[in-house]
Formats: C-alpha cells, structure tokens, sequence
C-alpha cells in the first residue's frame, strides 16, 4: 500500500470512479430490465390467478372483484373433461422419437460433412439448412397426398396418415436442417486430430461416430433436445392435418377442442391452458443450465 | 485451441490415402449414416415443394389427380390483380417484417447483452424473457385473450362495460400492433436464448479488454462484441425474416383460419386446405416461398463463406 | 343448379300434412324396424361438434343404435371449425363411417368428387317420412341422395321476452323496417346494444346479409346472385349494403371480435335487445336455466320491400353423410337409417335437449313453445334458403365472400370497392 507511486494511485481511483458509475448504471439498467421482466410474466400470472376463481363470480362482479372462493376445482373439473393422459400419452408418443430421430440423424449427418470430406458436403449441408427454412405449407398437399398412397401401397391407410408415424416423419424431415446446421458448427470447433487418431487406431466409422464424437456432442444434442421437445410439443399445424382422430392429436390441437367446448367458462379454459403448459415448462426449467451452454451455434472463438 | 498434434505424426492425410481407410463396412455405414436422412428429407420437403410449385399453375380440388387441369398463371393473375386481401396480407407481413426488425430482435439482442454480462439478477430475467417461448401457441393464444377479451383486464382497467370495450382483435386500428406485442412477447425471449448462446463463446477477455481501454458500453459492443458475432448475426437475421414471412400459428389460433387479420401463412391454409380448396392456395404458397428463398440464399451465402475459410 | 338446391319451395300443405301424419309416422317406423339388418359390424360416428347438448344428443342417438342392433359405435368429436377446415383431408383419407354435415352445396360439393356413399336405397326405405323439400336438400347433382336429415332451424330475430316486455315494447307487433328501427332506437336510448351481431368466425354475417337481400330484393335475386347468374356489382346488391349500413350504429362495436356465441352472450346477459341468429342456441340458453329458455323467443325478420313481404328464411338442414372412405359403408348406412327413421329421431328427442327435427313422425304437440314459434315463423315463409356458404360455391364463400364481409365492417365506406372485388373473385374462379 504504502509503496504505490501516485501517478499508480491516480489511474486506479479513475478506474474506482468508472466502475462506479458503472455500478449505479448496472442498477439502473437491472431495475428496467427487472420491471420489463414482471411484465413479461404478468399475462401467465393473471392467467394463473384467474384459473383458480370461477368464471361466474366473474360474470357477476367483473375481472376485479375481490375473490370470494379460490382453488383448485377449475383444474379438478379440466383434468376430469380434457381427457389429459390420453393427450398426454398422444404428445409423447410424438414427441420422444421424433426427438431422438432429429439428434441421431442431424449428428450423423453433421459428422459425415465434418468429418470427411466429399465433394458433395457443402451441397448437402445447403440441402437440409434450406430446406428447413420452407414454410410448410408449401409441403402440405402432396406430403398427404404421398401418405395416402403410401398407405394404400402397403395396405393400411393409417400407417402414415392419422397414425403418429406420419407426423413424426414429418417433423424429423423437417427439423433434421437445424440439428445438422447446430451441431456441424459445433463439431467443426471439435480438433480435427481426435478423428485423426481415431482412424489411424484403425477404427471403424461406425466406432468413429459412437465412441469418439457422439460423447463429445452431449452438450449442443441437451439444448437441441429442449428446443426440439419445445418446438414439437408446440407444433399443431402438422397434427391438425395429418391427424383425422382427435383422441390421437397431441395435447395443443386438444386445446383448440377446448376452446370450442369451454366457450362459457374463460376461467375453466384457463386451468386447461396452464395444465398443459406443465410439461415444456418442466423441462426447462430442469435443463435451464445445459441449455444455453450447449447452444454456441457456430459462433467460432476468438 | 493449443492442442496440436505432435510433429512425428502426419498431420495431413491425402484424400487418396483417406480414401483407403474406409472398409467395405465403412463405406456401407457411410451411406447409410447420409442416405436415410436425406432420402427422407428429400421425399418429405423438397419433393413435395417441387409438386406444389406444379400445382400453382393447375386448376384442381385437391381431390382427384384427373381433374387436374392446366392453368397457366390463371392463379397468380387471380392473387395479383382480383384478390385486395393478398395485398392485405403482404401488407401485415411487411409490417410484421419492419416490427420485428427494428424492435423485437434489437431488444432481444439488447436484453442478451445485459443478461451476460450478469447484471444483477440475470439468473431470475433470463428465465422470465424465456418463459414465453416454450408455451404453445395455443396456451399463447388463451392467455392474451384472458387480458384483452372485451370483459377481459385491459378492458376492465379501462372501465369499458362489454358494449363499449375495445375491440383488441377486431378493430383494424388494434388488431396488427395487438398481434405484434403476442408475437413480441415469444420473439424477443427467443432471440434472446440464441444471441446469449452466440456471446457465451465470444471471448470475454476481449471485451473486458476493451473495457479497460476506456471504451463506453455502447463503442465495446458495437466495435468488439458486433462484429465477433458475426456468424450469429446473420442467423438471428434470418429468423426474423422467416418468422415474419412465415407466421401463421398465432394468427390462427386468435381467429381460427379465417379472415381476422389477413397474413399470407393464413390465406395459403385458408385457400389449399378448407372447405373449398384451390390451387390458389398453392399459389400462395408459391409466393411465400419466393419470398422467404431471398433470405435463405443469403445466409447460406455466409454459411459458404464460412466454409471457404 | 343451385336452384334446385336452394330452390325448394317449402311446400306448405306438404309441411301441415307431415305434422298431422305424425302418429302414422311412428307406426312406419316401427314395422321399419322390424326389418332392419342390423348386422353390420362395429361403425365409427364422426361429429362435427364438441358442445355439450348437441353431444348428449347424439350420443342418446349412437347409444339407441347400439341397444338395438348390438353393433359397436365409435364416437369421435371434433371441434366445428377445425373440422369444417380439415373436411376435405377428412374425406379423402380416413373418415369416420358416417359423419354429421349440412345440406346443400357443402354436400353436394363432396358428393360430386365422389367422396360420398349414394344412399338412395336408404330413401327409399325412410323417404316417406320426409317432405319432398326434405328430400331435394338431400339430393346431389346426380339426382342421387347423400344425406340424411337430421334437424332444421330457422334464421331470425331471437330476443328474451321479459326484457321487452320491461322497455315497453312488443316485437310480435313489428312488421317492416321502419317499426324495427324505431324499436332499435329505443334500445339504443336504454343504453342497450339494439342488434347483437359476430363475425369472428366470417359466416356469422352471412346470415343477416341472406335476410336483407331477401328482403330487399326477393327470394329470385338471391338465389341468382349466389348462382353467379346476377352481379355483385348491381345497384340492388348496394342497396342490402346501405340496409345494412343503417343497423351498424345499433350493432355492438367489436363485431369481429365476437363469434357466434359471444354474441349470444350479450343476449343471454341482457346487454342486447335482438339478436340475428338460427334457433339453435336454444339449446344453450337451456344449459344455463330452465327459466332462460322460457324467455326466450323469435320473430321473423321485418319486411323491407313490400313486393316481397317476409316470405324467404334462411332455415338450414343439418344432418348425416356416409363417406366412401369408410371402412364400412354398410354399416355408416344402416346407423343414418336408424338416424333418419323415426325410432333414432325419438332417441335423440329422449335425451330432452330441444330439437326440431325434419322427420314428420315427431310429434309436434310435444313442442314446447319455442319451438312452435320457430315453427311458426318457418311456415309464414314462402321461400326456403340454406344459408349464404351451404348456396354457393364452397371455394367463394368460405375464402371470399367471408374476409370481404369481415372487411365491410371494418371500412362500411368502402361497399363499392369490396362489391367490385367480389365480383372479379367470382370471374377468377375456375370452371367447375
């Protein structure tokens, strides 16, 4: 302390003062930001609140009559009328394998353009990044028309068409791009020399994809695994036209069922609206962490 | 990136000589690791892009393929010259466009920017601003009625008895900016997530060098932060273009596919899938794409770029 | 064409006959009965509603059928609008058996692409209980029946009684339009909405703009109009739109905001004196109380034009189809037999959800007095219409003619351009 020159002293008092101002400028900017951030929630927390009240007090004393009866008997009576573990079961049965076929076939086709190098590999890579971004409606009437003809090929009209295949398919052709877009821009940041040496030992490309890269790839395939989830579970487009049986649909094409049937109780729907946003919400929460960490998109360092 | 290979080894391996490494059961693995995937994406994207393009210029139900009939431009004349709604549409879209463009993505690049740099309660924001985006549309859709319904929250706060309440989703004065702040609402928390994901690997010495510098907050992110995002950048750019263009779910859910406020994602359904489909649904679609390849030609552009480095 | 389809003149002493011959109905039916295969396998039912009494109705209907004949019924929903935008996917790839569905265009429309089961023969085995105009509306372009009758009700103004009767005023006394503005205004001098009207879905208006081109410039006109055969850009096509245009200051403000039932809302919370719309609501008035469908009342809509008096209603058919994708055509027809015969008609009546069937075997001294007056207001009308999107093309009404009556009410100025624009949509349209 007492052997620091003063012009030393000066420059860090300057430095102090800086940060000081920066700090008061951090609060500030960290209240704004924290007052946007209570308005963001606010629409799902009067949702919430209203969903414990029921629509008839309501009815009779406006959205701001003090609560004379708060509970739980919206969500009683929504689980009891929306069917939920069936619609449930129905977005898992879509959701999980299309996940897992997204992440398998976007990592191998990442690792083939990554790793080896064709001629072919920016093709393809512009193939599956393009094709991702088409709206899809452009797809839609020959994709059903396919699925039909499919079906009545192999004798079942339902094996692509209204049956969960055909909607995962769809989802996993589609979605595929963004895997392949993510995770290639996360291998090319993987050293080159670990696929080096993995040959050289004479491995396989088999061993090559499963022992080498694949653990290396846990971080970017747990946030592509949130996203996608999310992305599919919210996904009602496809169901809608590719499903004809509503008890196959997937939770959200439900809710729109809903809409219709608890047109005289908001409140009713509000309890439907908020069990169904469980889920995703979970997930997120649970992976929080992983997820922005594995994201890194192809932002090359340094 | 201080690993590097030992001299002794040969770092660089020919083609020819890679070539030889692969085994018959390589070579099989090979093709099956690429051929699945792209058979699938093919048969279930661009060949059926490609049949659609076929069909805007047919006259056809939808029903049976006999009853295709040629059509010339019929369907895009009929767009272009007899349709006010398209320009309706194209209208919204564009708005749509500028809205996201000029404020949602910027605030969502804005609030990353903050949040990394881990002001205070970062932890807490970060997952508020998220929150939105992994709701459904759906849930979306239900919980912006429960606020602007006319005997909903801002009507009520308003003190507007049902006759008189505004009308948030009809009134054409409302109605686009309503729809903005919903879509706002999930976009900024999503660009968000991506720019937070694209600065966690930019080089924090970097900035805290430029800090020390005595650059202001403003000059270190333009000069230093901007520019080594670059890659990211342009991804964020091009989702904003395509989510304008492409929107679709939330204006459906409010109004159920059916007029309401006209975006060109809704008149495509309205028209190729309801009661009375036409190939003009197609031509819509033909439309959209040819909108919506601009960008996807620009950023695969940067994405070659890239890859020639 | 379409005059056929929406041409059928409701013959009156045909209708008067049909409720005197209800007794005999019911002994056909019986015999009717007696012969019935009924062995046809497990059928699956598709309704196009996800309502509570229109479920229980139908379900009363799939449980009779199953009680009788022992085949298993699947019942599957789906909410009305998401079915109506998938019905063409529906059809063509893996339909429910028989599902329900309305007359006119809507089905021939699907008939003429071949998605439908021609169910001739079954008219030929329950026709007898129906009025020809019945069995026009189910009849396709070919001359073939597709459909079976399940239910009618008519377009006109539903109000609640003990409100008038607290302003002072009588609606039965309301003949013609002059009366009826004044009626509006005094509403509007209550604080009350005078007309509550929605058109969030695109086809609630429909209805009213039926009713005042009727009015305005009969029954014919109409029908030529939605053929094709008259301009939109006619001078008496402006003039519905100038009526209209007088009923906007009454009309509640957020008319796109509302749909059908939040319209009805405003009526059944007494916010709104009148309130255009088809009969069937009652039934939702009846989910709330008892005592809100006793209030509940109609009249027809006041005359405009004296040459045309009030002799045109629109009063759509709803009923079954079988679709040809089925995987059992048999047995889709044999349950919309039972469905049309008078035996499915009572099980339906049995589950006490108000219905106005179209089977002359319903015994109309059991109308409650709701439905007589619905009845009444049907019988004063010369001319029967389905409604605007069942009597035109399904390609103009829905993507058309929807979006540009949604637009009038946005800018009522601009009833020119819109007309001119509908006009060159309807030229665009390709051959059929």
């Amino acid at each position: 302390m007492t052997s620091v020159k003063p012009e030393v002293q000066q420059e860090s008092q300057k430095r102090k003062k800086k940060l000081h101002a920066q700090q008061i400028k951090d609060r500030f900017i960290s209240i704004f930001i924290g007052i946007f951030a209570i308005a963001w929630i606010f629409p799902i927390a009067w949702t919430l609140w209203s969903s414990l009240r029921p629509y008839k007090e309501i009815r009779a004393g406006g959205v701001f009559s003090p609560p004379q009866e708060l509970g739980l008997f919206n969500y009683a009576e929504a689980i009891d009328r929306m069917q939920l573990p069936q619609y449930f079961w129905n977005t898992v049965v879509i959701t999980v394998p299309a996940v897992f076929l997204i992440l398998l076939f976007g990592s191998l086709i990442a690792f083939v353009v990554t790793r080896y190098s064709f001629r072919f590999n920016v093709a393809m890579l512009l193939l599956f990044t393009a094709g991702n971004l088409l709206p899809a409606q452009l797809v839609f009437i020959p994709v059903f028309k396919m699925y039909l003809a499919i079906g009545d090929a192999v004798g079942d009209r339902r094996f692509l068409y209204d049956s969960p295949i055909g909607v995962i398919l769809i989802h996993v052709a589609f979605q595929m791009g963004f895997a392949t877009f993510v995770l290639s821009s996360y291998m090319k940041t993987i050293p080159k020399e670990i696929s080096e040496s993995a040959m050289m030992d004479g491995a396989s490309v088999f061993r090559h994809y499963f022992t080498v890269i694949l653990p290396l790839l846990r971080p970017p395939l747990a946030s592509l695994g949130v996203l996608m989830t999310t992305w599919i579970y919210n996904d009602f487009f496809w169901a809608l036209v590719l499903m004809s049986t509503d008890n196959k649909r997937p939770i959200t094409s439900a809710l729109g069922r809903l809409q219709g049937e608890f047109v005289t109780d908001y409140n009713l729907l509000a309890a439907g609206a908020m069990i169904a946003a469980l889920p995703t919400l979970l997930v997120f929460f649970i992976l929080r962490k992983q997820f922005v960490s594995g994201l890194t998109l192809g932002a090359t360092k340094g | 990136m201080s690993r590097v290979g030992t001299a002794a080894q040969p770092r660089v391996i020919s083609p020819q000589k890679r070539r030889r490494f692969f085994s018959r059961g390589d070579k099989f693995t090979l093709g099956f690791f690429i051929g699945i995937p792209t058979i699938l994406h093919i048969g279930l994207v661009w060949f059926p892009a490609l049949a659609t393009i076929y069909l805007s210029f047919t006259y056809w139900t939808g029903i049976n393929p006999q009853d295709i009939v040629w059509a010339g431009l019929a369907n895009y004349e009929n767009i272009l010259f007899n349709t006010p709604i398209f320009w309706e549409a194209l209208r919204v879209n564009a708005i749509w466009l500028g809205w996201f463009f000029v404020i949602a993505t910027p605030l969502g690049v804005l609030l990353a920017y903050q949040i990394d740099r881990e002001i205070r309660g970062h932890k807490f924001y970060q997952s508020a601003y998220y929150l939105p985006v992994v709701l459904s549309l759906a849930v979306t859709g239900i919980i912006w009625n429960f606020l602007l319904r006319p005997d909903g929250f801002v009507n009520g706060l308003l003190g507007l008895e049902i006759s008189e309440a505004i009308s948030f989703f009809g009134d054409d004065r409302y109605n686009v900016w309503v729809i903005m702040i919903m879509a706002s609402w999930r976009h900024i928390g999503y660009i968000m997530l991506l720019y937070l994901a694209g600065l966690k690997a930019v080089d924090s010495a970097l900035r805290e060098a430029a800090t020390i510098d005595g650059a202001t907050e403003w000059q270190t992110f333009r000069k230093v932060v901007f520019p080594a995002m670059r890659p990211v950048n342009v991804i964020v750019l091009v989702i904003t273009i395509i989510e304008s263009l492409r929107a679709f779910d939330m204006v459906y859910i409010i109004y159920g596919g059916r007029g309401g406020l006209p975006i060109l994602g809704v008149l495509v359904f309205e028209n190729i899938a309801g009661e009375g489909a036409s190939m003009k649904g197609a031509a819509y679609a033909v439309i959209l794409f040819l909108l919506s390849i601009v960008p996807i030609i620009a950023y695969l552009n940067q994405q070659f770029k890239e890859d020639d480095r | 064409m379409l005059n056929k389809i929406a041409g059928h003149e409701l013959d009156r002493r045909l209708l008067l006959k049909g409720a005197a011959a209800g007794g005999l109905g019911i002994a056909g039916a019986t015999m009717l009965a007696g012969c019935a295969p009924g062995s046809s396998g497990p059928v699956s039912f598709g309704a196009r509603t996800v309502d509570e009494s229109p479920t229980i109705q139908l379900k009363g209907l799939v449980d009779a059928y199953t009680a009788k004949t022992g085949n298993e019924v699947t019942y599957n929903a789906t909410e009305a609008n998401a079915f109506q935008n998938n019905l063409s996917q529906y059809l063509q790839g893996t339909p429910d058996d028989c599902f329900q569905w309305m007359a006119g265009y809507r089905m021939q429309f699907f008939a003429a692409q071949g998605l439908l089961v021609d169910i001739s023969d079954v008219w030929n085995e329950i026709g007898d209980q129906y009025n020809e105009s019945y069995k026009i509306a189910s009849t396709g372009l070919d001359g073939k029946q597709y459909f079976v009758p399940q239910s009618w009700y008519p377009w006109g103004l539903h109000f609640r009684k003990s409100m008038m009767a607290e302003i002072g005023l009588n609606p039965e006394d309301i003949y013609n339009w002059d009366q009826f503005m004044g009626a509006l205004e005094e509403l509007k001098g209550q604080g009350l909405i005078g007309l509550a009207a929605a058109d969030k879905g695109g086809w609630e208006a429909m209805g009213t703009f039926d009713i005042l081109n009727a009015r305005i410039n009969g029954y014919q006109f109409h029908v030529d109009l939605l053929g094709g055969r008259e301009k939109w850009t006619d001078d008496r096509v402006k003039e519905v739109f100038r009526h209209w245009e007088m009923l906007l200051p009454y009309q509640n403000t957020n008319v796109l905001d509302l749909e059908w039932d939040g319209a009805m809302q405003l009526l059944l919370q007494k916010q709104a004196g009148f309130f255009m719309n088809g009969s069937w609501f009652g039934a939702n008035f009846l989910e709330q109380s008892q005592e809100d469908y006793d209030d509940l009342w109609i009249v027809p809509f006041p005359e405009i034009n004296p040459d045309h008096g009030r002799d045109t209603i629109d009063a759509p058919i709803d009923g079954f189809c079988v679709a040809k994708n089925g995987s059992n055509n048999a047995g889709g027809k044999d349950l919309i037999k039972f469905a049309g015969d008078m035996e499915g008609v009572q099980a339906q009546l049995d589950t006490g959800i108000p219905m106005t069937s179209a089977n002359n075997g319903q015994d109309r001294s059991t109308y409650d007095a709701f439905q007589n007056q619905q009845l009444a207001v049907m019988s004063e009308a010369k001319y029967i219409t389905q409604f605007l999107d069942r009597d035109t093309r399904p390609d103009f009404a829905g993507p058309v003619v929807g979006p540009a009556f949604q637009s009038w009410f946005k800018d009522p100025s601009s009833t020119d351009s819109i007309l001119e624009s509908l006009q060159s949509q309807w030229d665009a349209l390709p051959p059929l």
